[in-house]
């Protein structure tokens, strides 16, 4: 399995390439893009940083370790990404706490194995905490990123297909639609994950389930709307078939709605993983369980604040920079804001 | 108008349907009758036990098709777990709970008030507070108190709710010694201390969201016209805001926040766990933990029947007040 | 302009009203500061109080103060030792010749049942009803009743004719139906009962065991054996709005139940049919408190000599309520709202300095008890494994030799509880006969070294496993998958990495791992015990083959099948505790250290904080908690509570400021508009 994660980095490059491509042909994403860039260009380094982390976390191979410590010996035999090749998680440890950048350990001021190296100290087992709150970079992007590839392409099939053909088909998905939306979220989640059992592609698949919903509508709405639009009756009129249509016409304008959805949708589900992990339901080496894992520290005198500020430090800068991209974005993107501007 | 009223009924009882099917297929397709006998009892009980235990919580049928009649007999479908799945839950007999036998019904029952008695103080509150400082930030829009606003608001938003409730239980719990940690009491004279907590923290919580999404609101209906024509003839700013604005404003924003009152019922998972409240979203997450699947299907199909009702409600209302409607 | 006056007026109001109403941190009605009630938390209900299926210590603190049983603890001598309670005095013990083992008891006359509605039964004007030793046959029968399914059937199983009693009850119920539709005290009496239990009289009570059981005296003081009337079992079946008898309990006790909500609180209130109550001229053990009492406990103040011979109980009530988490409930511990709990890992250093309370804690009054509970927590193999197990052989030996080597428990017990509990050698905990506080498992020991030589000779040089040449892959399987336990298992993972052998965390539903143990998919896990009754015995079965998991469903997970073992275990379970018994069990713990089915962890040891005003509260160490000892100065309490919860107001104030401070331009604003 070492090759998969690493196909997975090829094939979101691949991906990110060729949407590069599209965009660059593109006018009116071309110039989106270069206000965003200026409105918030802040953000969009630190969103940047942040992918970085993930991707470096992502690419992994097997052995390479020379050393003749049995751990890393162990260590050695399984795949570790670049980020673990760094840390080097299974030296780089101490027996318990210690602060940020301290020499001794928090508790018995034994001295440290790797003194004034830990940038926010350690935790309870010894494992630094800057190493784990990264690895938590990777796991908040796979939530908010697979989750998303999961609910946009199904919420666009069903919303397109109920939009423009209407009838049986849209009865069905509107059906299937409401059904979902009447059940509260967080208990169709809870629900699916206790059933399904937990785990990253479960987590995921529960959360696309409870998520698709929303922008399911949205589609269908704007699809029903186009499809009266001139231009797409014209085009009917000339005897273009279906899918000309709807991948023409229909799909780039409902780019922007896509754009912005994803954006407000991730910072949700890594805010909603963080209830998730408090649950026990949550992934493994998430912020969430990070939090969780810490809150309980607090109460701790003197107090044991590193491991909470890390993971919530992190968490919060991530859906910071989201959130304002996003809200930059429907400034640029959204036609009536759009309209108000010019 | 009487036929969209039968027709909207015939879709809410479509729906109800829908969601049964979806609960029968987790909880009953998916997850094994066996292990949660087992979960139940414990390991080393007699297979009578455990066959017993399985008749009386309703678990022992086939899951569509009964083999045992014959093809026209009608207990080939009727003497089946989906059969009994939807008949024990469209006529409200929900049985008893897989974990402790206590029968769910009387739970729903004990678990609605402390549910309620916090998340409509709650509701109501971050409501008001929320529509005050949107109207604020709308009035002052483009100074320094919509930016200073604005940006406290997208902080806010980036927070963790567990953050919040742990920071707030911390610092005016413990700290200022405002009200007690957590607990709760039936009596209404002591309740309200148990409650201030949680309401205060759940305003802050969910102040950032609030008044960014009121905000929009208020600003689009400032747009419209007849704004420009109340300010034209002479209107005071204030005056436009809350004669017209706010009043114009208030029905997408209720529209919007009436079908969030069903969720009341069920409680906040989060506030009732950590303030030791026993209501409904307390006893959700002790059937998670103790895998309670007949408790939680429960509480699933009755917010989901009281999401449909009020849906009903609201569109029926629409209907009598705007004819436009039933047209489309 | 009216309207946003209003409008502020009322957000402001309501605000405001809400603070003031509100601003007080006791939780509990003033108008019961100056009761004797003893404040305690629950942090989940138990799932049953039927006294022949409970056997949580939730359902303890409950069902041991409210049903009585024929023999006690004494609350004060340790080593533990044995009172008569509803038993006039201590049974006769007389050995038959045939190997029987015969007890008989004799009632005190004129016991009597808390008031009821199931005594309604009978006659509808009565509500209580004289206890007979009919009620104790009648508990016996239900123990071993198939369709009440008691955790401890085995352990009474020695009782001539139980088994077979079992057996018969379930033929004759699938057979007739018409028996099977009998009021269940009908059935039982079809059926004569369970053999091996007599009622001579009204009041006499015989009890013949097929072998020699010294232990068996243990269980006449754990509620199993309490009386149980009939009726409440008949009367609360938990139809048309009645409870279950498994939440209401119905007994002799110094309290009843008088609310229990699962959800949030119950109560324990003064029963006055308790036989204490009713007749203080009988000066029962049970029932007065004891004369004898130590200097060394007084000292401690956990025992105050006024109370000498005093009739029991004191407190009128005990109010449990819920706290789902550990913090809130020790923080208002700290506030003076409960009056004694456990110290929690993660105030551990605000609270204990070094080995003694911090100034702090003396400065409020609080006293700390630290007991170790007869327990044990180890890390077992499964010995079916065919890597680490017995079919492994020598080399499966040598490799359980080399991991239990480098676990350090003394490390692990600093990290995770701050030191507390004892690191253990053997399964015998402190303060049981057999426990040899100069005994060291040469095992036991961290030596990474030696381990790393035993790896050699096990045929895993530096962890590796000739057959992949890669490293030795085992799991460790769990049912516990929140955050707080990984971080645990995390920690013997990392020990054995030192060794290079790579096991994995296999943390899956508790569903998913008991149907792992059942069909017997695992390697490593984790597990404790809590004593039963004070006897090595009760922590050496634990090991032998009648009582594995595999074949029998027994607690023994680690499937340890040693016939060696199993002999010394045949000879010592019932021998008096003498020299020879020491020798045996010493034999059985040295086979032990050399087999290792079992990495032996720690003995529990709880810290136990308790306020100033808590009287009488020597812990118990046992699941076994009585409060008709305690008492509580209530006076002293209210003062206390007073004293350290005056709220801390001006950030109240200054956050009112700041607001109008920030509304000013607004309503500068709004004026200059009106102009």
């Amino acid at each position: 399995m070492v090759w998969l994660p690493n196909m997975i980095v090829v094939a979101l490059l691949a991906g990110a390439f060729i949407l590069f491509r599209t965009v660059r042909r593109n006018r009116f994403w071309t110039e989106s893009i270069a206000r965003l860039w200026r409105r918030r260009r802040f953000s969009l380094i630190i969103i940047g940083l942040y992918l970085a982390v993930a991707l470096l976390d992502t690419i992994s191979w097997v052995g390479g370790s020379a050393s003749e410590n049995a751990s890393d010996v162990v260590a050695a035999h399984k795949p570790r990404s670049v980020i673990d090749r760094i840390f080097q998680p299974d030296s780089f440890m101490e027996i318990s706490y210690s602060e940020p950048f301290a020499d001794v350990g928090f508790y018995g001021e034994q001295p440290l194995a790797h003194p004034g190296k830990h940038i926010l100290g350690t935790d309870i087992l010894g494992q630094d905490v800057f190493y784990r709150s990264l690895k938590g970079v990777k796991i908040a992007l796979l939530i908010g990123g697979l989750t998303t590839l999961i609910v946009i392409p199904i919420a666009l099939i069903f919303g397109l297909a109920a939009g423009y053909f209407g009838g049986r088909v849209d009865d069905v998905v509107f059906f299937v639609m409401s059904t979902l939306a009447s059940i509260p979220n967080l208990l169709l989640l809870i629900a699916l994950i206790i059933v399904l059992g937990t785990g990253p592609v479960q987590v995921c698949v529960a959360l696309g389930v409870t998520g698709w919903v929303g922008f399911c509508r949205l589609t269908r709405g704007e699809t029903l709307k186009l499809r009266e639009a001139d231009y797409v009756q014209a085009a009917k009129a000339l005897g273009a078939s279906h899918l000309r249509i709807i991948t023409r016409h229909i799909i780039p304008n409902l780019a922007h709605l896509i754009v912005i959805t994803f954006a407000l949708q991730f910072t949700g589900l890594v805010l909603a993983e963080t209830v998730l992990a408090y649950l026990g339901i949550g992934l493994d080496g998430s912020w969430g369980q990070m939090i969780d894992q810490a809150r309980n520290e607090l109460s701790r005198s003197p107090v044991i604040w590193w491991n909470l500020a890390g993971a919530t430090v992190l968490l919060f800068t991530l859906v910071l920079c989201v959130n304002l991209c996003a809200d930059a974005l429907r400034d640029i993107l959204d036609p009536r804001t759009r309209k108000e501007a010019q | 108008m009487f036929a969209y009223i039968v027709r909207r009924l015939a879709y809410g009882a479509v729906t109800v349907l829908g969601v049964l099917l979806l609960l029968f297929v987790l909880f009953f397709a998916i997850a094994d009758p066996d292990d949660i006998a087992r979960q139940a009892i414990g390991e080393r009980a007699s297979a009578e036990v455990y066959e017993q235990w399985k008749v009386n919580h309703g678990y022992d049928k086939p899951l569509v098709i009964n083999a045992e009649h014959g093809v026209l007999e009608p207990g080939r479908y009727t003497d089946t777990l989906l059969f009994e799945h939807y008949r024990s839950m469209l006529t409200f007999d929900f049985g008893r709970s897989d974990a402790d036998d206590v029968p769910i019904a009387e739970r729903l029952r004990q678990g609605a008030l402390p549910s309620l008695s916090l998340t409509l103080p709650l509701f109501a509150l971050s409501l008001v507070v929320g529509v005050f400082f949107a109207l604020l930030v709308a009035f002052f829009r483009d100074t320094y108190v919509d930016f200073a606003v604005l940006v406290m608001c997208m902080l806010a938003m980036s927070v963790a709710s567990l953050i919040y409730i742990i920071a707030g239980q911390y610092l005016i719990g413990l700290t200022l010694k405002w009200f007690p940690i957590s607990g709760f009491d039936a009596d209404p004279a002591l309740v309200i201390r148990f409650l201030a907590l949680p309401i205060i923290i759940g305003v802050i919580a969910s102040f950032g969201g609030d008044v960014r999404l009121y905000r929009t609101v208020f600003i689009e209906e400032t747009n419209k016209d007849y704004v420009r024509t109340a300010r034209a003839k002479g209107c005071g700013d204030a005056r436009v805001m809350v004669r017209h604005v706010l009043r114009n404003a208030l029905i997408p924003i209720l529209t919007s926040v009436v079908l969030a009152i069903p969720f009341l019922f069920v409680g906040s998972l989060l506030f009732e766990n950590f303030f030791g409240i026993p209501g409904l979203g307390a006893i959700t997450v002790e059937a998670i933990n103790g895998n309670d699947f007949s408790t939680l299907r429960t509480m699933v199909y009755i917010s989901a029947l009281l999401f449909i009702v009020a849906q009903i409600l609201t569109d029926i209302s629409y209907t009598l007040a705007d004819p436009r409607v039933r047209l489309s | 302009m009216n309207a946003t006056r209003r409008w502020c007026g009322l957000l402001a109001t309501s605000v405001a009203c809400l603070l003031v109403a509100a601003c007080s941190n006791n939780p509990y009605p003033s108008e019961e500061q100056n009761e004797k009630i003893q404040y305690a938390a629950f942090s989940e209900a138990p799932r049953t109080l039927d006294p022949a299926t409970a056997y949580t210590t939730s359902a303890h603190v409950i069902t041991a103060n409210v049903y009585d049983t024929l023999l006690e603890y004494h609350y004060l001598n340790r080593p533990y030792e044995l009172i008569p309670g509803l038993a006039e005095a201590l049974p006769e013990v007389e050995q038959l010749l045939d190997g029987r083992t015969v007890f008989t008891f004799r009632l005190r006359d004129g016991i009597m049942f808390q008031r009821d509605a199931s005594f309604s039964l009978n006659d509808n004007d009565t509500d209580s009803r004289k206890v007979t030793a009919h009620d104790f046959a009648f508990q016996f029968a239900r123990l071993a009743d198939p369709a009440v399914n008691s955790p401890v059937f085995e352990n009474f199983a020695s009782i001539t004719g139980f088994r077979a009693f079992r057996d018969l009850i379930s033929e004759r119920r699938q057979a007739d139906e018409a028996f099977a539709a009998l009021r269940i005290d009908q059935q039982y009496e079809a059926l004569g009962g369970v053999p091996g239990i007599i009622v001579l009289n009204e009041l006499e009570l015989e009890i013949v065991l097929d072998q020699q059981d010294l232990q068996m005296l243990y269980w006449f003081a754990i509620p199993f054996t309490t009386p149980v009337p009939w009726e409440a079992v008949v009367y609360w079946d938990g139809e048309e709005g009645r409870e279950r008898f498994a939440d209401h309990p119905v007994g002799t006790g110094p309290y009843t139940l008088s609310v229990y909500d699962k959800q949030f609180r119950y109560v324990l209130e003064r029963n006055p049919m308790w036989y204490g109550a009713m007749y203080p001229e009988w000066q029962a053990p049970g029932a007065v408190f004891p004369t004898d009492i130590t200097q060394e406990d007084v000292e401690a103040r956990r025992v105050n000599p006024e109370y000498a011979g005093r009739a029991l109980p004191f407190l009128d009530r005990i109010e449990y309520r819920r706290e789902r988490e550990s913090i809130p409930h020790f923080n208002k511990l700290l506030q003076g709202y409960y009056d004694s709990g456990g110290v929690i890992n993660e105030s551990f250093d605000a609270v204990i300095d070094g080995d003694r309370l911090s100034p702090a804690m003396v400065e409020m009054g609080m006293a700390l008890d630290q007991v170790v509970s007869p327990s044990v927590f180890y890390i077992g193999f499964n010995m079916d494994d065919p890597t680490i197990g017995r079919t492994a052989g020598e080399p499966g030996r040598l490799l359980r030799q080399a991991m239990s080597l480098v676990v350090d428990v003394e490390q692990y017990l600093e990290i995770f509880s701050n030191g507390r509990g004892v690191p253990a050698q053997s399964p015998i905990p402190p303060g049981l006969f057999g426990y040899d506080d100069a005994y060291s498992n040469t095992f036991r020991q961290v030596d990474i070294d030696r381990a790393k030589d035993l790896m050699v000779q096990a045929g895993f040089p530096g962890g590796t496993d000739p057959a992949t040449n890669e490293p030795l892959k085992l799991t460790f399987d769990t049912g516990n998958t929140t955050a707080q336990a990984q971080l645990r298992y995390k920690y013997f993972v990392t020990a054995w990495r030192r060794l290079g052998i790579d096991v994995e965390i296999a943390a899956t539903t508790y569903n998913k791992f008991q149907e792992k143990v059942r069909t017997g998919a695992y390697q490593i896990f984790q597990w404790g015990w809590v004593a039963d009754y004070p006897d090595p015995e009760n922590f050496l079965f634990l090991l032998e083959s009648g009582s594995a998991r595999s074949a029998t469903g027994g607690p023994n997970t680690a499937n340890f099948s040693n016939p060696d073992y199993d002999a010394l275990f045949a000879q010592m379970s019932d021998r008096p505790s003498d020299d020879e018994r020491l020798r045996l069990i010493n034999e059985m713990i040295a086979l032990l250290e050399r087999e290792r089915p079992w990495i032996e962890l720690y003995h529990l040891e709880d810290y136990i904080l308790r306020h100033e005003w808590v009287l009488n509260a020597k812990p118990m160490g046992l699941s076994y908690p009585v409060y008709k000892y305690r008492d509580i100065d209530a006076e002293l309490r209210s003062e206390s509570r007073e004293t350290w919860n005056q709220p801390v107001r001006w950030p109240l104030y200054a956050i009112i400021l700041l607001m109008v401070a920030a509304t000013v331009p607004a309503i500068r604003t709004l004026y200059r508009e009106r102009q």
